[in-house]
């Protein structure tokens, strides 16, 4: 697939800059648009639970988000350090930028170092084929670094929010760059109405990098990813498995959800897995383990985007943006919700 | 070429360093603050490998060639000296014949120095540094390739070597578990490197990756508890890299 056709039109109004519990709503407070085999309804996202079934199961993520953007000084003057994936706790991969609303890549030498407070950081080495993303190597651990001095990861579009906004009913685990968001807008009132309806829940983790990845490369395909931790137990590689067995339909919430589970999938079903995975769903890829997907609207040309074609096909999802457009549907973390089901959404 | 390294700083010990695969990942964990000892048949590409990583961290360059039980000697006195070795990279490798015979006609002599290069000289130094390894609880890398499990013609003495080294890998990580010495197999993927050059002799191989394609694969698994990921084969390039249960 060539990158080129990733791309489509969205006017700006249509980013949400803040969540709804601060204009007084509810975190569910959220449209929700159904995409299945027959089309497209629309919905709000208290009425997830109707388009579930009893038997299906969602999956979550239970990462939590950190406060993983660190003002630094450096040779080009005071700049951001977002960092993004976790390879000790003094080696991180990280994206210097100018600021929230100015992204780089900056013109930096390999070994060249930033200050962070009383802390070094050496700049290792660029990222093979991503030229934004370095290694990060501290002279100490990063840990304390953002506990004292650590914002949220944040971009042009809104503002830095309390930590509390960006976790959700499920996180548990710290280790995200980045909020696994597609999980935000299920509230206790949701879960109940889930497992009212019979719709059992299970976690995954996955520690989310900077955000879904920009695709440099004329091809789709042919795109650099970078790894996230993961692990799948025992009892949610059983409880998949089990779902199938049972003619039940197996839900990611969110992106990350569905790379995790691909990641532990072989032929013989689920296993459980840890480590670290730069698994790329793109549009030429079968899916296995999950049969839908809950989600928030994704920026043209980003590997999540490729990702949502691997579950409606490119014509599926033009039509669903196309779709979402016209009815003024919210993008981006604090947004509108998106329930993929490429088989008939009710029985 | 030597300079000072301090009791704190972790070493490692490369072979085939002067090029390629070796010398990237050389100077990856210079980078990261490790000492170096580097081994190579190529004196002047040595010298100047050491000489451009020589900034960055203590730098032992000693050429010479890995069946070569004095040069292995002096190695292991350069670990010694630095009273550790924290990772011994086994990445030297022999090719064999260039353009690579299909195994009706190889050479019986190309074979030995083939197996002697890729399977007996990494076990030999496993063996030599093994008091060393303990002391550090190091970790063996040894370096193997698609080409040990393809069965890809051509690749017949190559592929052999490298299947015998990863059952060296394997079985080397289990006798030396209690004595807190792990050991793994990567293969590394295709890359652009001379001796892909010199497999596909006359074929352009510019669609391949560089070797630093292979550097966040380094990263991650110099972070890891080199016990947990004792045994294990990796792909440098797969999209996945797991530690067992």
């Amino acid at each position: 697939m060539k990158r080129a056709e990733l791309t489509f039109e969205r006017p700006e109004n249509l980013f949400a800059r803040d969540p709804p519990e601060t204009r007084g709503q509810g975190r569910d407070d959220v449209r929700l648009l159904v995409t299945d085999s027959e089309g497209h309804r629309h919905a709000n996202f208290e009425d997830l639970p109707q388009f579930l079934r009893a038997g299906d199961l969602l999956v979550v993520n239970e990462s939590s988000a950190i406060p993983a953007s660190l003002a630094a000084e450096s040779r080009l003057g005071s700049i951001l350090l977002n960092l993004s994936t976790r390879f000790r706790s003094d080696l991180w991969v990280a994206e210097p930028r100018w600021s929230s609303g100015k992204p780089g890549p900056l013109p930096f030498e390999p070994g060249e170092e930033l200050r962070i407070g009383s802390a070094t950081v050496r700049l290792v080495v660029p990222y093979p084929g991503i030229p934004r993303l370095w290694f990060a190597l501290g002279d100490r651990s990063f840990d304390p670094l953002f506990e004292e001095r650590g914002e949220p990861i944040h971009y042009g579009y809104t503002d830095a929010w309390p930590m509390e906004t960006y976790q959700t009913l499920f996180s548990r685990v710290p280790g995200s760059a980045e909020m696994p968001s597609a999980a935000r807008p299920i509230t206790p009132r949701i879960r109940e109405g889930l497992e009212g309806a019979g719709v059992r829940i299970a976690p995954i983790l996955l520690h989310t990098g900077v955000s879904s990845l920009e695709i440099e490369s004329e091809t789709v395909e042919a795109q650099a990813m970078y790894p996230e931790p993961f692990r799948v137990s025992q009892e949610t590689s059983d409880a998949v498995n089990r779902t199938h067995a049972n003619g039940g339909r197996v839900i990611a919430v969110g992106t990350t959800v569905v790379r995790a589970l691909e990641s532990a999938w072989t032929p013989d079903g689920l296993h459980a897995r840890n480590g670290f995975t730069r698994l790329f769903v793109h549009p030429d890829r079968e899916i296995h383990s999950v049969d839908g997907l809950l989600t928030g609207f994704h920026d043209p040309v980003t590997s999540h985007l490729a990702m949502l074609t691997a579950f409606l096909g490119l014509d599926g999802v033009r039509s669903a943006y196309a779709e979402a457009v016209r009815h003024g549907y919210m993008w981006h973390e604090f947004g509108d919700s998106h329930l993929v089901l490429p088989s008939p959404a009710t029985s | 070429m030597s300079n000072r390294s301090t009791p704190s700083q972790r070493v490692a010990l490369i072979t085939g360093a002067s090029r390629g695969l070796g010398r990237v990942l050389a100077g990856f964990v210079a980078k990261q603050g490790y000492a170096l000892i580097l081994s190579s048949r190529g004196v002047t590409e040595l010298r100047a490998a050491a000489d451009e990583l020589a900034p960055l961290a203590p730098v032992s360059a000693i050429p010479g060639d890995v069946t070569d039980e004095g040069h292995r000697r002096r190695l292991l006195e350069a670990a010694e000296r630095w009273g550790r070795l924290d990772v011994l990279v086994n990445n030297a490798s022999e090719l064999g014949d260039s353009p690579l015979p299909p195994l009706n006609k190889a050479s019986q002599q190309t074979f030995r120095r083939v197996l002697d290069v890729n399977t007996i000289a990494p076990l030999a130094l496993v063996q030599e540094a093994l008091p060393l390894l303990i002391r550090s609880h190091g970790l063996v890398v040894n370096i193997s390739s698609d080409a040990a499990i393809g069965g890809y013609p051509g690749w017949g003495l190559y592929g052999a070597s490298k299947a015998a080294l990863d059952l060296v890998s394997k079985t080397l990580a289990a006798e030396l578990r209690e004595d807190g010495v792990s050991v793994v197999s990567v293969d590394p993927g295709d890359m652009r490197t001379k001796m892909h050059q010199d497999a596909y002799a006359g074929q352009d191989i510019s669609d391949r990756p560089l070797p630093d394609v292979t550097l966040p694969f380094w990263a991650w698994l110099l972070s890891q508890d080199p016990m947990k990921v004792s045994g294990m084969r990796y792909q440098a390039q797969a999209p996945l890299w797991e530690v067992p249960p």
